[in-house]
């Protein structure tokens, strides 16, 4: 990474519009976040980006943002009794090193192949990430929803499981008894994807989910932990760059602790499984968006050529299918929310029905 | 585990359990204590049929009430005492004291001292856990919502179910008093949140000029950050709860396992009242 500290670092004038936009599109991003444990950050940077402000800035300022969202956000849940802090402290440790191997990695891109390379491993990241583990995960949503809703644990963490490899290590909340050695991986990955596409957690929350054996419920929420402890470190080292945009990330925060403790509150409300299909629905939506991307990359390295309209139209056609992910996203928790509130209530109308002897 | 258990349920259930009534059982001057009878209600209410019978067969026999509001959906599942489940309780606790007292002036009239008890567990266990607790109960009145299958061999007790009642439930309204509150609480944290921003945004030439110096500076965004958070994010959780959207234990269908005890056939004494 070139010495940023000697760039003059030019932060934007702010309008009403960007004020409402950033605060909308922090709300929603809390929304999923608090919903599935991760999420938001990675419209937020491109967000800011689209604003104008510049792209260390935007990821410093939105770090800034996630670590008390996070916080809060995994406090809520743990307080429902979903969150599981050994285990996010745990895999927390193992994602630290992860984000320090991913941050080295990138480096060595940039000085490779330059920005544009650099962007296009990022973006083909993003897509096999988010193809692979989305559709995975979208898939067992429906299983578990054609099913009647009832989460097994999957077969490989069943077995991780029986392995007795020193130190074992148990996780009352999660339910899970499981070798130290097998968080390890997890828990490194979820920091190298953080570094580099700025969501550790869809990595993470799958692995909790199918590696380890934790529930839908219990992974997302033990993220939230995760993402706070990754995002206050980030955010130190950010903040002594004098990277952070104090503004943007008040703005941000102040639309998302909102998001965020709905979305806390939405986990209590609707079946379980619900966390893996908004999850993949969002992952897979977003693997679109920055599969469009990846051609105005592959013509910057000139490996294919593209004319300028129909790159502004990929490009903008990326951005807009990318908000459309959270968009769908946040409706579909906000579906599952209203229709779970309308049960509850009708239940409890008829509940006091009186039979007539 | 059991005895931790149990201890721990009798944590939880010494508040519950009316002063008097402990006060009564321990003294054992058993004739002294007036014999009782007990209504058993599902939920947070009493139907007003059932309450004027049991009223009503109180006062012509000289007994006292005692009105347990069961909640089995909230009784311990395993060794982990969840804080949430603490704190369900107590609201739920709170709501059934405030339907009582609802009714307490009805009972008064009928010049009947009433206590009220809640209990989280299903009816037989319950009944019979109370009865232990307080002697002299002679028998027990069912209210609208339990089902006689719920009423097994295992209470030593008579049941009767009424039926043909009216069916209409008291039910505490929330508390004018702490809505009130709630609502206060909500709006002087949303102030304090804008007076937050608005110290930031006003100044924020001199707040960008130091909180992006560097080094140890970076003190500063992080501690605004935080303070903001609490604020903001206490202000967030009360918005939300005043507009009524709260987090619930989710529903779960479970069928209530079925007792195994041998199963008498209960004398069922329908009384049309």
């Amino acid at each position: 990474m070139h010495d940023i500290a000697s760039d003059a670092v030019q932060f934007i004038d702010l309008n009403t519009m960007s004020i409402l936009f950033l605060f909308v599109v922090g709300f929603i991003g809390g929304l999923v976040s608090g919903f599935i444990g991760s999420g938001g950050a990675f419209v937020l940077t491109p967000a800011m980006m689209s604003l104008g402000v510049l792209g260390t800035v935007a990821v410093a300022s939105n770090m800034c943002h996630k670590f008390p969202k996070a916080m809060v956000g995994a406090y809520k849940r743990y307080k429902y009794g979903q969150a599981d802090l050994k285990l996010g402290l745990v895999m927390a440790a193992s994602a630290g090193v992860g984000v320090q191997v991913g941050i080295k990695i990138q480096e060595w891109i940039l000085a490779t192949w330059g920005q544009a390379g650099s962007n296009l491993y990022v973006s083909l990241s993003f897509v096999v990430i988010l193809v692979v583990v989305g559709g995975y995960v979208f898939y067992d949503a429906f299983k578990t929803q054609k099913s009647g809703g009832e989460e097994k644990v999957s077969s490989l963490a069943q077995k991780l499981q029986k392995i007795n490899l020193w130190p074992m290590m148990y996780f009352k909340t999660a339910n899970v008894r499981i070798s130290m050695w097998f968080t390890l991986p997890i828990g490194f990955a979820t920091g190298m994807l953080a570094a580099t596409i700025a969501v550790g957690g869809f990595i993470g929350v799958p692995g909790m989910i199918y590696g380890l054996g934790a529930s839908g419920l219990v992974s997302s929420a033990s993220e939230l932990v995760i993402a706070f402890v990754m995002g206050f470190f980030g955010t130190i080292k950010w903040a002594m760059h004098g990277m952070v945009d104090i503004r943007l990330t008040l703005i941000i925060l102040a639309g998302s602790l909102l998001g965020v403790q709905l979305g806390a509150i939405g986990t209590t409300l609707v079946k379980e499984h619900m966390i893996k299909v908004v999850m993949g629905t969002i992952m897979i939506i977003v693997a679109v968006s920055r599969a469009l991307a990846v051609p105005q990359y592959l013509k910057e390295l000139s490996l294919i050529s593209l004319g300028p309209t129909t790159l502004s139209i990929l490009s903008k056609a990326s951005f807009a299918i990318m908000c459309l992910g959270l968009a769908v996203g946040a409706f579909i928790i906000l579906g599952a929310m209203w229709r779970a509130k309308r049960a509850e209530a009708a239940a409890r109308a008829g509940k006091y029905a009186i039979e007539q002897a | 585990m059991k005895d931790q258990q149990n201890k721990d349920k009798k944590v939880a259930e010494a508040e519950i359990l009316p002063f008097s009534m402990s006060q009564a059982a321990a003294d054992g001057r058993s004739s002294q204590v007036k014999r009782k009878i007990l209504v058993v209600g599902k939920g947070l209410g009493f139907s007003l049929g059932v309450m004027d019978y049991a009223a009503n067969l109180a006062q012509r026999l000289g007994y006292d009430l005692i009105g347990m509001s069961l909640n089995p959906g909230l009784k311990q599942a395993g060794k982990f005492f969840s804080p949430y489940n603490l704190h369900l309780r107590a609201k739920f606790t709170q709501r059934a004291r405030a339907a009582w007292e609802a009714l307490r002036p009805g009972l008064l009239q009928h010049g009947i001292k009433g206590e009220h008890v809640v209990k989280f567990a299903e009816l037989t266990e319950a009944v019979k856990d109370l009865n232990h607790q307080v002697k002299r109960i002679d028998f027990v009145i069912t209210d609208a919502g339990i089902r006689s299958e719920e009423i097994t061999g295992e209470i030593s007790l008579p049941v009767f179910s009424i039926s043909g009642s009216g069916g209409e439930e008291v039910m505490a309204k929330e508390p004018v008093a702490s809505r009130r509150q709630l609502l206060g609480k909500t709006i002087a944290l949303g102030l304090g949140a804008v007076a937050l921003y608005a110290a930031v945004f006003m100044n924020s030439g001199t707040v960008m000029h130091y909180f992006t110096q560097g080094g140890l500076y970076a003190t500063l965004p992080i501690i605004t950050v935080f303070l903001v958070s609490v604020v903001h994010g206490a202000f967030a959780h009360n918005f939300w709860t005043c507009l009524g959207i709260e987090a619930t234990k989710k529903v779960q269908t479970r069928i209530a396992p079925r007792p195994v005890a041998r199963r008498r056939p209960r004398p069922q004494l329908r009384l049309h009242a």
